[in-house]
């Protein structure tokens, strides 16, 4: 989908963050680049050591079988395959809900921001465990009696109390990571669409005679993909190493084969946890083309303003 | 917070619709141009039901449950008085509030110091390979990183085992266990340390070369520049971000669900055990600790809110 409105290009050796060189010369350089090296040492030797304890195995260096352990056991790629459709399921939600209704906020409704700011912000303030705990007993059918719940829904609750348990899928834990994914997802689409100009974009369109969702899906959509990419992609990682959610609402998901497995051998754990760390590898680093900003002084998705994401 | 965001939005609704009337508009295009606004309004109609049902209900029914009577349905406040009554309730939450404290300090401060030295690498290739490096770090978390440590802290991991044979120190007959709390702060460390470094990158780049130089120029001292011009400049987005690690580790659970297979006695750990409980199940005091955390992440969080936006003045956004 080539955009036929593509007017910022980015310019070759623009990078992450400005250049710095000002703070060269001035005080307290070498105690923070120590802390820097600290920083950095503390964040390699467990990566170093889980690597070295997971292939020492239980009979000496290079013992591989609990990697053949793994692999031949059918749990294993059940559970990855649950959790792939969780992650895939729930990104697909988080980019369809969030990408119109941040654009209309930006392009019509600017007084929203601020809601959409506050619904945003509430994830932080409700942790996957307190609002895993509310889902639980609104959507538990008949055991919890809440009027004012049921009216406040305009009677959605109790219809989807009895839709979920009809379909043989966890669409209420998806749901709860559309939630838990909120606040980066949406700070990832919001920041790049600020770095486009929404308006003029969308009247050339119209006056080209594109109407809204052309007009999104043609042209707002190939200018802002690098915020979408990592938006999707944080939402996918999250997911793949959630545990929390997934334990309230009784699925069994990769990050609870990991547990279960794990707790029995520490050698296999530390290879799950070397699997696990390449997986979220491949994530970021799928985000790096999108990490660029463009030109023009907008906010593109910097790395740095992604808050908070990851599974605790 | 959110009400205050409804009020601000009706403010603006209110005085929209004010200067509607004063134009004075025929009364056909005025309903066309109210159709117009409702069909603007459609497109968010999706993503703001999702929310109430998936995000505000929760809360709500989080809240009136701490404060029904599971038996009768009437209003209590047994829930509350139950956490207040039994020690271990309550020691769950100095226990959460002191690794939370604890881990949002030592990860807040070496994380800013680290951040500045991050920002004063001239190599643009080295800072972007140290930031991708880090947005992995602050990644990777949960389970996996529990069981990281476990191999690298743990009574036989690497390191505990090569500290022992080479330098005959036994982490473990000195009292250390990665087990319990400030082992667990080492392990949190490992998630607050990057997140801080890429949270607070952005103010210390933001620095700019004249504030230094008229600072200088009007006499300051380094120390001077740093204690009266940069430090205040920089000290909303440090707390900002301080604020962010605390919320962070105080709702976290895998990770220490996965140590310490519950063994540690947190507010979420405790929480688990209450509602996700195979012999009986109490959501009485189980919501009652819920709104617990959320008041006081709620504090947490309005406090990061304001230091962002006071932050936001000196970054020009």
């Amino acid at each position: 989908m080539r955009s036929l409105f593509r007017p910022r290009h980015r310019k070759p050796g623009q990078d992450v963050g400005q250049p710095s060189q000002h703070l060269a010369n001035e005080g307290g350089l070498l105690p923070a680049r120590l802390a820097l090296a600290l920083a950095l040492l503390y964040l390699l030797i467990p990566l170093a050591a889980t690597l070295v304890f997971g292939l020492s195995g239980s009979h000496g260096w290079g013992d591989l079988s609990s990697l053949g352990a793994v692999f031949g056991d059918p749990d294993f790629w059940q559970t990855l395959l649950t959790s792939l459709g969780l992650a895939a399921g729930t990104t697909v939600l988080v980019i369809l809900l969030l990408t119109p209704t941040v654009y209309q906020v930006h392009l019509r409704l600017p007084q929203v921001q601020p809601l959409l700011e506050a619904l945003a912000l509430l994830p932080f303030a409700v942790p996957p465990i307190v609002l895993g705990t509310g889902l639980l007993q609104e959507y538990n059918g008949a055991a919890t009696n809440s009027p004012l719940v049921d009216l406040l829904s305009l009677g959605l609750v109790p219809l989807l109390s009895n839709v979920f348990p009809l379909l043989d899928l966890p669409l209420l834990l998806i749901c709860a990571y559309v939630i838990v994914a909120l606040p980066f997802a949406y700070r990832a689409i919001d920041n790049s669409l600020r770095a486009v100009d929404v308006r003029v974009l969308t009247e050339a369109a119209a006056s080209l005679g594109a109407g809204w969702w052309r007009t999104l899906l043609l042209v707002i959509l190939p200018n802002i993909w690098p915020g979408i990419l990592t938006a999707a992609l944080l939402t996918f990682s999250t997911v793949m190493g959630e545990l929390t959610l997934a334990s309230l609402f009784n699925t069994y998901t990769f990050p609870i084969y990991l547990n279960m497995t794990g707790q029995n051998d520490p050698h296999r754990a530390a290879l799950l946890a070397v699997l696990s760390f390449l997986l979220t590898l491949l994530c970021v680093l799928g985000m790096v083309p999108a990490t660029r900003p463009r030109t023009g002084g907008g906010r593109a998705a910097l790395p740095g303003q992604i808050e908070g994401a990851g599974p605790r | 917070m959110l009400s205050q965001a409804l009020d601000e939005e009706g403010g603006r609704a209110q005085s929209g619709m004010a200067g509607e009337k004063r134009r004075e508009q025929p009364l056909a295009r005025r309903s066309a141009w109210r159709l117009a606004g409702l069909l603007a309004w459609s497109i968010l109609v999706p993503f703001l039901l999702f929310c109430l049902l998936f995000e505000l209900l929760p809360v709500v029914i989080t809240i009136q449950g701490s404060l029904t009577n599971g038996g009768t349905g009437g209003l209590s406040l047994a829930g509350y008085q139950r956490l207040l009554a039994q020690a271990s309730n309550l020691r769950a939450f100095q226990n959460s509030v002191a690794l939370s404290l604890v881990t949002a300090l030592i990860g807040g401060l070496l994380g800013a110091v680290a951040a500045y030295g991050l920002a004063s690498l001239r190599q643009s290739w080295l800072r972007n390979l140290l930031i991708s490096f880090c947005s992995i770090a602050a990644n990777f978390a949960g389970v996996p990183l529990a069981f990281a440590f476990v191999a690298t802290l743990g009574v036989t991991g690497f390191v505990t085992v090569a500290l022992r044979s080479w330098l005959h120190l036994d982490l473990y007959a000195l009292g250390f266990s990665i087990y319990q709390f400030w082992g667990l702060v080492l392990v949190y460390v490992y998630f607050q340390l990057p997140l801080m470094i890429l949270v607070t990158l952005p103010a210390f780049t933001g620095l700019r070369p004249e504030w230094r130089e008229a600072a200088i120029n009007l006499g300051a001292s380094p120390a001077g520049y740093w204690w009266r011009v940069a430090l205040p400049i920089l000290f909303p987005s440090l707390v900002a971000g301080t604020m962010l690690l605390f919320a962070n580790s105080f709702g976290a659970f895998a990770t220490a669900y996965a140590l310490a297979q519950g063994n540690i006695n947190l507010v979420p750990i405790l929480i688990d055990f209450l509602v996700n409980g195979n012999v009986t199940v109490d959501f009485g005091l189980g919501d009652a600790l819920a709104v617990g955390m959320m008041g006081l992440l709620l504090a947490v969080v309005a406090l990061y809110t304001t230091m962002l936006r006071r932050a936001s003045r000196w970054q020009g956004r």
